[in-house]
């Protein structure tokens, strides 16, 4: 990551931005885990001493942003990473410090995730550029990467106005070559002068000053886009033209090697501004034009707007006519076909071929993603599913929200717990309305700790305002589980593994005025049992704390317990324990269950549900 | 020079295939080749269904290889090269490795799980041709038991047209995988290549 000027490295998408960053001198990098913008923070922790660079994890991306925006008004460089979900919770600040000037540099890197690889939605980005009114730089391979963020933050600087850089998942988790630029030394400048004319909104008069700058600033970077990030290739005659943007600029290349196709092209990597004046030129020659980009037809109706203010007549192929579609990812074929159609070529399709092939991959098995071996959300599932059960509920009279990240598998069979999913710490707000609208049962919101720390504290003091009823269960397994285990304020360490106080989260469940609060292990069958019933039972708002290290967490600094055993003699092969707990570890042999000794964790919940004791374990 | 090689690695997560991934591809960029990898990762830690592209020579633009384009598909269990098939076409060559990881719908016969016989054939019929490993056992015989990854590795360097070469490979090993694991790695992966050398 440090290497010097003129290595030639094979760097993943997230990785490449990390070493953009340290190319560009960056002071300090700030963000929030999410699929698949995670890997940045990460890299640059790891580098972060060396590189004389501040890296923390942020509690959410607002958060992230605002301390981002903080940093420049300080004098330095700030990077903000974050996935696409991400930029919806921090839009409020990102709007607002669009309109005011920077000092020092400020990007935004965020990854959009087409295909939706990482489940969410399938949200694309770049229709921000057009609401924030911000430069987007987008980018296709893991070069482009890190040459965006170093420009991105000339651009910033020059300009005085925040960048963003966007991926997507098959750039940002691809790998490519990568030739490494110089490492600059960049000096903090003096912090913001007071201008509350420049730095506030608070005055309609200035704020449209402040409108009328922005613009301006995004469209002086015109020339510069032209230069840097956009690629015009005509020659005299052609008559189709291909715009394309992102990941699907390389499947375009693919096409055309493959084809060798007489096409004009026209590679985009600047969102905002376009090149409008190759855009122009474009559309001043050919007769027919395909847009290929992945989800929003952005591109596309950009060039049917400039196209209506030309006399010219010329047919733009791509999603509106249902040449390209707007759902999922695109590949190779897609692109390869929309190329044929826009020069009259015919794609050659072996039906045949095909159809062995569908036949082929249907012989796969579904594998649905369980907890893992030893995961604590499994003990705090059952117990509240036991709980329900033991109150004289059916499961399907007792409404349980889910939240984001592993806690959300509690949905899956054999738990079949959570009935929705919304966003960051929605679960609780959704409880609290649910009782609002007459729900008479008791409700439940499951919420993990990390998403608890995002966007849970809030909802969680409304409820004990207006004294809603409704159970709070905080499974907290001290790590930022399904983003691949960054800490967050309950891990008792930082991005950067140093120690740091735990922020305990039944404590802040008190301080926000909930007074039924209990701390359980979710290990403990039985007690975790009996703090659900009791907080199903209660009147007024209430909260249980699951607190049990993430089992893979807990293996990797040697925490779990030696493996469960099963004791042949006394298994009946009833297989109860595999139906209710589902747990990776568990193997069937001759009719009989028996323990994987390499992937069990010792959790014990096995030896628990036994009805016939034929499991020892669980002594940790 | 390589116009283009296309290797598809097929696995379920915890089998070591993005590890594989990373093996080829510095081996690649040790011997000086353009590359793209593609990677889905994310449900790789726990159990899910995990591929990873591997695009080699001048003419590899996208990270993913087209439909039908694979030229070598590396299989660490059976179920999961057919549902790779989408990739695979009569040039391809398929290393299979023959121990199964079941679902636990399987387990509790709630659901099917293909024979070997009924993989091969369906793989056939595309025109495939396929080479059959026990990679799991290799492991576990040359005392690399985590190693079934580089053991299909060895398989694939022992198919003639293998694109990389036994020294790029062996140096890649020697700086992708920590130092402490090498000699077993290195004894998995001549395992592997002796099952299929001639
Ligand atoms: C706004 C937003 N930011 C980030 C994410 C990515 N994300 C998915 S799950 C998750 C956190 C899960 O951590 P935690 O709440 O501790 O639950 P665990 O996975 O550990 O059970 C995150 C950050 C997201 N989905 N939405
Ligand atoms: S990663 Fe941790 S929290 Fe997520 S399922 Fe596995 S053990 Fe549970
Ligand atoms: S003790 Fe039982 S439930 Fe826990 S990890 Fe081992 S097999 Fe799975």
């Amino acid at each position: 990551m440090l290497d010097e000027e003129g290595s030639h490295k094979l760097l993943m998408g997230n990785e490449a931005v990390a070493r953009g960053a340290i190319e560009a001198g960056v002071h300090v990098a700030v963000g929030y885990p999410g699929t698949p913008s995670t890997e940045v923070i990460e890299t640059l922790s790891r580098y972060a001493e060396q590189a004389g660079m501040h890296v923390e994890w942020a509690v959410n991306e607002k958060v992230a942003f605002d301390i981002g925006a903080g940093v420049s008004y300080g004098g330095a460089r700030c990077l903000v990473t974050m996935k696409s979900a991400g930029l919806n919770v921090a839009s409020d600040s990102i709007v607002s410090v669009a309109y005011g000037d920077l000092v020092g540099g400020l990007v935004i890197y965020v990854a959009d995730d087409p295909g939706l690889h990482a489940g969410m939605e399938e949200e694309d980005s770049r229709v921000f550029a057009a609401l924030s009114l911000l430069p987007m730089l987008d980018v296709s391979d893991s070069q482009e990467s890190k040459d965006a963020v170093v420009k991105a933050f000339e651009y910033s600087e020059q300009h005085s106005v925040p960048v963003i850089v966007r991926s997507t998942s098959r750039v940002a988790h691809g790998k490519s070559p990568v030739e490494t630029g110089p490492i600059q030394k960049v000096p903090r400048k003096p912090h913001l002068a007071r201008d509350i004319s420049v730095f506030t909104r608070a005055s309609p008069v200035w704020c449209k000053q402040q409108h009328t700058r922005l613009i301006e600033k995004t469209k002086a970077l015109v020339p510069s886009v032209e230069t840097d990030f956009n690629r015009l290739k005509m020659k005299k005659g052609q008559r189709h033209g291909v715009v394309a943007s992102g990941v699907s600029w390389n499947y375009l290349m693919d096409a055309l090697s493959r084809h060798g196709v007489d096409v004009a092209t026209l590679k985009i990597g600047s969102v905002n501004p376009l090149p409008v004046n190759q855009l122009r030129e474009l559309i001043g020659q050919v007769d027919r034009l395909l847009a290929v980009e992945e989800l929003e037809p952005y591109i596309e109706l950009r060039i049917k707007a400039m196209v209506a203010d030309t006399d010219r007549k010329v047919k733009v192929l791509g999603k509106q006519d249902g040449t390209l579609p707007s759902v999922g990812e695109y590949d190779y074929d897609l692109v390869e076909e929309a190329v044929l159609k826009l020069t009259g070529g015919e794609k050659r399709c072996d039906d045949e071929l095909a159809a062995r092939q569908a036949e082929a991959s249907s012989l796969a098995p579904r594998r649905s993603l369980p907890f893992c071996p030893g995961c604590p959300h499994r003990g705090s599932y059952i117990a509240l599913n036991q709980a329900i059960k033991e109150l004289g509920y059916k499961q399907d009279e007792v409404i349980v929200t889910g939240d984001i990240g592993c806690t959300i598998l509690g949905m899956h069979p054999p738990f079949n717990s959570c009935w929705n999913e919304v966003s960051m710490g929605a679960s609780i707000g959704v409880t609290i309305g649910l009782k609002q609208a007459g729900v008479e049962n008791p409700v439940v919101a499951t919420i993990g700790d990390s998403t608890f720390f995002h966007a849970g504290m809030p909802p969680a003091v409304n409820a004990a305002w207006g004294d809603t009823p409704v159970v709070i269960a905080v499974l907290d397994n001290e790590i930022t589980g399904m983003t691949g285990h960054q800490p967050n304020p309950a891990s008792g360490y930082n991005a950067l593994r140093k120690p740091v106080p735990r922020i305990k989260i039944e404590e802040i469940l008190g301080a926000a005025g909930i007074k039924k609060i209990k701390v359980v292990d979710p290990f403990d069958l039985e007690e975790s049992k009996e703090a659900f019933k009791e907080a199903l039972q209660h009147d007024g708002p209430s909260a249980i704390v699951l607190r049990r290290m993430c089992a893979l967490v807990a293996r990797r600094q040697r925490l779990t317990g030696p493996p469960s055993h099963v004791d042949g003699e006394k298994c009946t092969g009833c297989l109860h324990c595999v139906r209710t707990l589902s747990c990776p570890a568990m193997e069937i042999r001759e009719g009989k269950m028996e323990i994987n000794q390499n992937t069990c964790e010792g959790c014990g919940l096995c030896a628990q549900i036994c009805p016939f004791q034929a499991i020892e374990g669980g002594d940790q | 020079m390589v116009k283009e090689h296309n290797i598809l690695i097929s696995s379920v997560g915890g089998q070591g295939g993005i590890t594989l991934s990373r093996v080829i591809a510095n081996a690649a960029m040790i011997q000086g080749l353009n590359i793209r990898v593609g990677e889905t990762l994310g449900m790789a830690q726990r159990g899910g269904a995990v591929q990873s592209h591997v695009r080699l020579g001048e003419d590899a633009h996208g990270s993913i290889i087209p439909s039908g384009g694979a030229d070598v598909l590396l299989a660490l269990e059976p179920s999961e090269a057919a549902r790779v098939s989408k990739y695979l076409g009569s040039q391809t060559r398929v290393i299979i490795n023959t121990a199964p990881t079941y679902p636990i719908p399987v387990m509790l016969g709630q659901a099917a799980y293909p024979s070997l016989d009924e993989i091969t054939g369906a793989l056939e019929a595309i025109g495939c041709e396929i080479f059959v490993v026990d990679a799991s056992r290799i492991a576990r015989e040359t005392e690399a038991p985590r190693s079934l990854n580089i053991a299909v590795l060895g398989a694939y360097m022992a198919l003639s047209e293998a694109v990389l070469t036994e020294d790029t490979v062996k140096e890649s090993l020697r700086k992708t995988l920590p130092a402490r694991y090498l000699e077993q790695n290195l004894r998995a992966y001549e395992g592997g290549r002796q099952a299929l050398a001639i």
